[in-house]
């Protein structure tokens, strides 16, 4: 065996190897486990919210798309499904209504489920299958409005179709919720029969794709060069929609978790391997008066450290595999799905942090250890050339390039490093004050008080060093749980239990008398009436949209279409003025709105509103949380502009599962209202972030037990200098309890001090997260200033007492010969 | 047949930085030590005599002059060639022992063989301690050892590489009178028994006595003492 191995395996029995491969397994478990979980969430809801989107992945076209990219990928073993959307008039006997039909592939919906009934107005099943060629499905609404039922015949251009089940929602409609025309759905074998769709026809194609990610990542990466203005790559998670947004937050959150963890994995390395330098010195310069070439030495630390890195690297991340899997194990009675299996590919970050941790913080240390003076055999006392700084930059830099790698981005890295920066610094002014003011006042050692105080200044380097240790820990903990918590209480605070979950729209002025009473009686929650009348911006500031954008499909959404406006007095809850005055006699306009078209305030646009032109300026500025499930308007006019245009009227409201059915009979006599049904979606997002709260609660515990561990170690490395001077004042008359209350005192000092300066830390770091970061209202986190000093002081002195206590009781003569 | 010369002193000096500007701890020396001879270096604490013995034995390098040991001049040798040096004719024993903690008696004396390559380092150390009344305590790890017992270790590990000289600091420093006498009659013994120069620091008369020659360190200069 090489001396190197040998040498090793001596070691173990000395504990400092051990201590070194303990801080590399909690650095590798922790990342892994995290990365792993974080991996397996983000697989879990893009499947959930694949249901959504009845695809994995969707590409939206307003025009055929090309043939070769169903080859492609059909060819990259891809599942695809194809929908043809249009507006058409479907004839029943006399009849007619023009309604939104889509026809579909029989493999549509790759995801999720149509949700259809037998019964007019029903609340529907799940059902996985389009319509079979020559059958149609029709919303209750268009049934009622054609007057047919199931088995009815009804003309789409050409083609006669059988009504089969009436539709209640289709998977993918979501983004169409204020699709005004009843929808239909029919199988797309049919379609050419119909000759509905004719060139010049305004049809919205789709193709849906399904299957492994790498494939899907393979084939997004081949047509996203292909796209033209027309045509949109969509995915499940993508941000926009409550579920994305939603999402992305618990990602960040992870994501920080992440980067918190491998600084506390920074932190128990250079830990470790400080320590693990410093009980190697003398073993060094011995080896060297031996006959230790500097070679030798680096050959034999080089081999323990690889030995060392291996095992710690595959120990770390079966740790890490296991840990995860506890997690989610933990986890799977709360989802309602299970998660997909971990990736093992994510394993690599794991490795990398345990290797990049291992250069930054143990290479530059052993290269100290290696430069050891034989001399100091003689003169125990002699000084190693070192630089700290220099040593630690490495260590630093190491850490922010992981971190860079962990977040593939540089602001998150960032934030932390000019905080531990701050920190630092503030640290060392405070720790240096507050030390020398502990000194002064206390003058001669006759207390425990006394001399635990005193021992604060007298090793003022040492101790400066710890407190920011200490404060960094604490603190790492502290913005994880003010994240957590405000994160969760954000997101509970978006949707209510009696959050609208059925829009009403089409509704006439006469009818709303009536549906105030059906939903008084059944107890409903609703919104405000709002009345919409339908209206197109035809210019902005004189000059025509055609002039603006020549190109039409690069044109602003407001632009592009007929738009919904309205007239308020006053803004719903999910709106907010940002500038100008809504009372003014001018146009309100929705903030994103706005910033597409570079409108701002006294910009004038004119809109063709029933064949009449109307002028007016922007007199105000707010914004909409399109997510609120409330009626929402790009646009707000004054009532003089639009009182006397027929309007229809909208609304919102909470609808239960015990009256939902009553509330649809009691409808179905206004056959001309329309309902649209958002509760599945609703439900999901509920559901989801149930899950997140969930997942996000367990990896914040996961951390803080790492983060207690590495804080255990970090008490335990400065525990034996200050056990020395114990054993030293005892052998000179001091009883165990001054030695002991000189110890809880000096631990306990650190704690509070570095407590307060964490909590301190962790209020500035959380308002820079919650503005810059996951862009919610910054709040003060009173909890974090008791809960820091206070975790500070038990378990800093806690430990530090608890592990002194054993040491206590053995004779100081043999400590002192141990030392 | 002409002895040959173990170490060789041409006007050796050293200066260390200390807080008060530059400290001049060796001045001028020079001497020579024998194949074989035994020479202990005395004088009061700080005078410089643990200095010049790490300077003789290439732990560190001197300010000017030359230390040549075995043929062999330091001041054109750099640390790797140094230490090739030590493990091929240098033994070292030292006052607070420097046994390493982690490992057993039998496994500090096995090192310097082992540092060598050498197979054998088992069998050779378990002999040595034996020699040094040590057989039923190879497995002790040093602090399960007395001062005395870690001391008489150390000379054992010391002798393990065959060196052709040893370098004693203090070695009966750390230790009471009657172990103190049981160390330096295995020294000797052992010196003897193997044809080693010894080249020790004292502050023990009696210890110094027993050397063949004796050099005072006063100063930072070296004074013959007759």
């Amino acid at each position: 065996m090489h001396l190197a191995l040998r040498l090793m395996l001596r070691d173990l029995r000395s504990g400092d190897i051990l201590t070194l491969l303990l801080a590399l397994i909690i650095s590798v478990s922790t990342v892994t486990s995290i990365s792993l979980f974080i991996d397996r969430l983000q697989l879990s809801f893009e499947q959930e919210s694949a249901n959504l989107l009845a695809a994995d992945r969707l590409i939206r076209s307003d025009d055929v798309m090309p043939n070769n990219w169903q080859s492609k990928a059909r060819k990259l073993s891809l599942h695809i499904a194809e929908s043809t959307s249009f507006r058409t008039m479907i004839f029943a006997g006399d009849r007619l209504q023009l309604s939104q039909l889509s026809a579909v592939t029989d493999s549509y919906p790759l995801k999720g489920a149509y949700l259809v009934d037998d019964t007019l107005f029903g609340t529907g099943h799940p059902f996985t299958k389009p319509p079979e060629k020559g059958k149609i499905w029709l919303s209750s609404r268009l049934a009622s409005l054609l007057a047919v039922s199931i088995g009815d015949e009804i003309d789409v251009g050409e083609s006669k179709l059988t009504v089969a089940k009436y539709l209640v929602r289709d998977p993918g409609s979501s983004s169409s919720a204020f699709a005004l025309s009843p929808r239909a759905v029919m199988n797309s074998a049919d379609l050419a029969a119909t000759q509905v769709v004719i060139p010049g026809s305004r049809v919205r194609y789709a193709l849906l794709l399904a299957g492994k990610r790498s494939d899907l990542d393979n084939y997004e990466a081949w047509v996203t060069p292909q796209l033209n203005s027309g045509q949109r790559w969509q995915t499940p998670t993508q941000k926009g929609n409550r579920i994305g947004d939603t999402i992305a937050k618990a990602e960040s959150f992870l994501l920080l978790t992440g980067t918190l963890a491998v600084i506390l994995s920074g932190i128990a390395m250079a830990l470790a391997s400080a320590r693990f330098v410093k009980r190697h010195l003398m073993q060094v310069a011995v080896l060297k008066t031996l006959g230790a070439t500097p070679k030798t030495l680096i050959n034999v630390f080089l081999i323990q450290f690889t030995v060392l890195f291996v095992i710690g690297a595959l120990i770390g991340l079966a740790a890490g595999w296991i840990i995860q899997g506890l997690i989610a194990s933990l986890l799977s009675d709360l989802m309602s799905t299970s998660l997909p299996a971990p990736s093992p590919s994510r394993l690599w970050l794991g490795i990398a942090t345990g290797l990049i941790s291992m250069l930054a913080f143990c290479v530059p240390l052993l290269q100290r250890l290696i430069k050891t003076s034989p001399m100091s055999v003689l003169h125990p006392k002699l000084k190693i050339e070192q630089n700290t700084l220099v040593i630690y930059s490495i260590g630093f830099i190491g850490m922010y390039g992981l971190m860079c790698l962990y977040t593939k981005g540089f602001l998150l890295p960032s934030i932390m490093t000019i905080a531990i920066f701050g920190i630092g610094l503030i640290v060392t002014l405070l720790g240096w004050m507050v030390f020398k003011l502990g000194r002064s006042l206390t003058s001669g050692a006759t207390s425990g008080w006394q001399i635990g105080l005193a021992s604060l200044y007298r090793r003022l380097v040492p101790n400066l060093f710890q407190l920011l240790v200490f404060t960094l820990i604490i603190m790492l903990g502290l913005i994880l749980l003010g994240v957590k918590t405000s994160l969760v209480a954000d997101w509970q605070n978006q949707l209510p239990a009696d959050t609208p979950n059925h829009y009403l729209f089409n509704v006439q002025a006469n009818q709303i008398d009536h549906i105030n009473i059906a939903t008084e009686q059944l107890g409903i929650i609703k919104s405000d009436w709002y009345p919409m009348v339908r209206g197109r911006i035809i210019s902005a500031n004189g000059q025509s949209i055609q002039t603006l954008y020549p190109e039409d499909k690069s044109e602003p959404e407001i632009y592009s279409r007929e738009l919904n406006l309205t007239w308020a007095e006053s803004l719903g809850k999910a709106s907010q003025l940002v500038s100008g005055d809504l009372s003014a006699h001018g146009l309100s306009i929705e903030q994103r709105a706005a910033q597409e078209t570079n409108l701002s305030l006294g910009d004038e646009l004119t809109l063709n509103i029933g064949g009449n032109m109307i002028t007016l300026p922007i007199t105000s500025i707010r914004t909409v949380d399109w997510s609120s499930m409330q009626p929402n308007f790009f646009l707000i006019l004054p009532k003089k502009a639009l009182q006397d245009y027929p309007a229809n009227f909208v609304s919102s409201l909470f609808i239960n599962d015990a009256n939902a059915q009553t509330f649809y009979k009691a409808m179905s006599q206004f056959p001309t209202v329309s309902i649209l049904n958002v509760g599945d979606i609703l439900k999901q997002v509920q559901t989801i972030i149930g899950q997140l709260s969930q997942a996000i609660e367990l990896v914040l515990l996961c951390i803080l037990i790492a983060g207690a561990i590495v804080l255990l170690a970090s008490v335990r490395a400065t525990l034996e200098e200050r056990l020395e001077e114990g054993a030293l004042l005892r052998v000179l008359g001091a009883r165990k309890a001054l030695v002991q209350q000189a110890l809880f005192v000096e631990f306990g000092a650190l704690g509070l001090f570095s407590g307060l300066i964490a909590a301190a830390g962790a209020e500035a770091c959380l308002y820079g997260l919650q503005v810059f970061v996951f862009k919610s209202q910054a709040a003060w986190h009173p909890l974090l200033w008791g809960l820091g000093p206070l975790i500070g002081v038990c378990i800093i002195s806690g430990i530090g007492l608890f592990a002194s206590r054993t040491v206590l009781k053995v004779p100081p003569m043999h400590l002192l010969r141990d030392f | 047949m002409a002895v040959k010369t173990a170490i060789k002193v041409t006007n050796l000096t050293h200066t260390v930085t200390a807080n008060t500007g530059d400290l001049t701890i060796l001045k001028g020396i020079n001497m020579e030590i024998k194949a074989g001879e035994s020479v202990a270096i005395v004088g009061a604490s700080g005078s410089g005599k643990s200095t010049l013995l790490g300077l003789l034995a290439g732990l560190d390098v001197n300010t000017s002059g030359e230390v040549v040991l075995y043929e062999h001049p330091f001041s054109s040798l750099d640390e790797e060639a140094r230490a090739l040096i030590r493990g091929q004719y240098v033994g070292f024993i030292f006052q607070s022992f420097h046994l390493l903690p982690s490992l057993q008696a039998v496994e500090n004396v096995m090192l310097p063989a082992e540092l060598k390559g050498d197979k054998n380092a088992r069998d050779k150390a378990e002999a040595l301690l034996e020699k040094v009344g040590l057989s039923h305590r190879l497995t002790h790890y040093p602090n399960q050892l007395s001062g005395g017992e870690q001391q008489r270790v150390a000379i054992a590990r010391a002798f393990a590489s065959s060196p052709k000289i040893l370098f004693a600091d203090e070695p009966t420093g750390n230790l009471d009178e009657g172990n103190g006498k049981i160390i330096i009659e295995q020294l000797f013994e052992l010196n003897q028994s193997q044809g080693t120069t010894l080249v020790m620091v004292t502050h023990d008369n009696e210890l110094a006595k027993k050397c063949d020659r004796q050099l005072m360190m006063s100063a930072g200069q070296l004074v013959e003492k007759v």
